[in-house]
């Protein structure tokens, strides 16, 4: 589903020049689960950024089921993070002054599909994560917990078979975190690909293969959950 | 959708929407007060210019300045009806017509009322060249002209002040006691300059011919023609000269002998200082415009700093650049557009209630002509669609890494 081959991004400041990403090969197949780590300024958010279409790599090749997307335009890639990436992010990113329902809108808008479809969508969305009564709050108005299931809920909005997630547990707290990754989990089980940066090996554990990334290299990727506490349903990865 | 967040993002910052806004209000304001009244000079100058006449030249018998053919200089030039009458004939491809002008205050009486007003002595070419059309009644005719009746062809506030709402035609009046029959009123007109005498709404016009048989006059106050190509009457006004000097004794090079009034090169230069007027005062109204303009640009430069965040998710869902240029131009439009809205609408508010009788004569009624309206969209939608593109490139361009950084 995912190939990367010999992805490198550098980034030029001025005369400095600073290899973020030193030749990635990646290969992830549909359903897996996979947990991203590595110290900080290893390059993980440069390399989901580049696995979400936001940013394009300085030399390699990027296969998204089948297609090169490696050289495509800005409004080309909008497309694909339209239909088939979700994201959750650290800090929500929610839109503030938009309510829950607009916020899990919001990718089914620039997709153009109608209103009438819209709204069974976000209704159903918002069940599916446990807010059905939250949808004309604001973000303002929700626990961190509730705002990142928002956020999850608006990733799913366009039914995408990928979801990012870039240390969507770094600002809640475990309980919230550990909802959070049940829901993962499920998600997973129903068949989405869930690639996912964090710190904690807690976190960590719920994934079924984890990538070790180290200045810029992938320095170990294991299969994952071989009898680790906080550990769900140990099955090896497909 | 759209609508929906930019009712939220105005009414999130009362304060902020509404000096966006004034600055934009003002400005329309500005434009379509100043080019209403910029139209309202100009048709009213031009109106009083036909009240004088169009493509007129009046010429004024003076006295000599240079000695020529034996005769000292500080001669009178003295030229009669007669030769002024003769000027189309003898001139036929400089002079289309020609009127003698005779002029002198004297005692109008009807009844008790008695004034002191010019009585001009004319022939019948003087209505077309002067514009003197009759509201009620007729202009003099060749008839009386020829038979020296005792006609007069009077202005209506003469005609006011001797017959209150009574009808002149038809009736008496007496001018140094002698009974004239009135044939026609003239029609009201606006004329602001004026030479020899009283405007012609006070005037009492009668023929020449008359004129002279009652009051004895041999020689012309002056006289007015109209050059068959108005656009040469400077070139006119020398062969005028050079016919004129032998009959009347003074040289072609004496530019004092004569002293011309020449109307049609005088409109030029009064049509092309209106013009500039116009185009003056639409320069200051846009100025302001576009100070408001720069002011929502800037508001807008920063709402898109502050939106960055939720531009970056945007572009993360899947946005494409363009949508973001469209919400943001619109948006700008849409300030824009309102504040030229209420501008507009208070400005033909304040054109319609307020009291112009006293400036009427001298600078028109300022009104909404489409002409003003076309120019003040047009100008409102070129700002807006500058002060509108800045903003909204800036919000395009946004990196969605950075944005949604932290
Ligand atoms: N736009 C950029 N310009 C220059 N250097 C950058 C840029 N973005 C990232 N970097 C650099 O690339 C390296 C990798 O950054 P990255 O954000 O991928 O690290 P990370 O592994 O996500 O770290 P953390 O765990 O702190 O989030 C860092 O040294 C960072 O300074
Ligand atoms: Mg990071």
């Amino acid at each position: 589903m995912i190939e990367l081959v010999k992805i490198r991004k550098v980034y030029r400041t001025g005369q400095v020049v600073y290899e973020a990403l030193k030749g990635i090969h990646m290969k992830v197949n549909p359903g897996e689960f996979i947990a991203i780590m590595g110290p900080s300024g290893s390059g993980k958010s440069t390399l989901m950024n580049l696995l979400g279409c936001l940013d394009t790599p300085t030399e390699g090749f990027y296969f998204l089921e089948g297609e090169d997307v490696a050289g495509l335009s800005f409004d080309q890639l909008s497309e694909i993070r339209n239909k088939k990436i979700g994201f959750v992010f650290q800090s929500f990113n929610l839109l503030l002054y938009s309510t829950a329902f607009e916020n899990i809108e919001l990718p089914m808008l620039f997709d153009g599909i109608g209103r009438r479809e819209r709204r069974e969508r976000v209704e159903m969305l918002l069940e599916r994560v446990g807010l059905k009564e939250w949808a004309d709050h604001r973000p303002t108005e929700m626990s961190g917990g509730q705002q990142q299931r928002v956020a999850i809920a608006r990733a799913l909005a366009n039914d995408p078979p990928i979801i990012l997630a870039d240390e969507p547990t770094g600002n809640l707290d475990s309980k919230s975190g550990k909802e959070i990754m049940d829901l993962f989990t499920e998600l997973n089980r129903e068949g989405k690909t869930i690639l996912m940066v964090t710190h904690d090996h807690g976190i960590a554990g719920y994934a079924r293969r984890k990538v070790e990334i180290l200045d810029g290299q992938i320095s170990t990727d294991t299969p994952n959950g071989f009898g680790h506490p906080t550990s769900p349903s140990p099955e090896s990865p497909v | 959708m759209f609508f929906k967040t930019l009712y939220r993002d105005l009414v999130r910052q009362p304060l902020r929407t509404l000096l966006t806004l004034s600055g934009v209000v003002w400005g329309t304001f500005a434009v379509v007060l100043l080019l209403a009244f910029g139209s309202a000079v100009k048709e009213q100058t031009m109106k009083s210019f036909r009240g004088m006449g169009k493509g007129i030249v009046l010429v004024f018998p003076s006295t000599t300045t240079m000695a020529y053919k034996g005769l000292t200089k500080g001669r009178e030039v003295r030229i009669t009806p007669e030769t002024v009458e003769t000027l189309p004939t003898k001139l036929p491809e400089t002079i289309e017509m020609v009127s003698p002008d005779f002029s002198r205050a004297k005692r109008i009486r009807r009844k008790k009322e008695e004034v002191f007003n010019t009585v001009r002595g004319v022939n019948v070419d003087y209505e077309k060249m002067r514009n003197t059309i009759p509201a009620k009644g007729r202009f003099l005719n060749d008839a009386d002209l020829s038979l020296r009746r005792r006609v007069a062809f009077i202005g209506y506030t003469l005609a006011e002040k001797l017959f209150k709402e009574e009808d002149p035609v038809g009736q008496q009046i007496f001018i140094e006691g002698v009974p004239f029959t009135v044939v026609g009123v003239l029609i009201h007109k606006i004329q602001t300059s004026n030479y020899n005498g009283m405007r012609d709404e006070h005037a009492a016009f009668i023929p020449w011919t008359t004129y002279t048989a009652l009051y004895g006059d041999k020689f012309v106050n002056c006289f007015i023609y109209r050059p068959i190509h108005p656009e040469e009457s400077p070139q006119s006004i020398e062969v005028l000269r050079n016919h004129l000097g032998d009959r009347a004794g003074f040289s072609p090079q004496d530019k004092d002998a004569l002293q011309i009034w020449d109307f049609s090169e005088m409109e030029g230069k009064i049509n092309i200082f209106l013009l500039s007027l116009t185009i003056f005062l639409g320069m200051i109204g846009s100025f302001t415009l576009l100070v408001g303009g720069v002011g929502v640009a800037s508001i807008m430069l920063v709402i898109v700093e502050e939106r960055r965040r939720e531009i970056g998710v945007k572009l993360a869902m899947g946005a494409k650049r363009r949508q973001i240029l469209a919400q943001f131009f619109l948006e700008s439009i849409t300030v824009i557009l309102t504040g030229g809205a209420v501008g507009f609408s208070m400005a033909a508010l304040l054109l319609k209630v307020l009291p112009m009788d006293k400036i009427k004569d001298y600078v028109g009624v300022p009104k909404l002509n489409p002409l003003v309206a076309l120019a003040t969209v047009a100008t409102l939608l070129i700002i807006g669609l500058i002060s509108g593109m800045m903003p909204a490139r800036k919000a395009a361009s946004t990196d969605p890494i950075e944005a949604l950084r932290g």
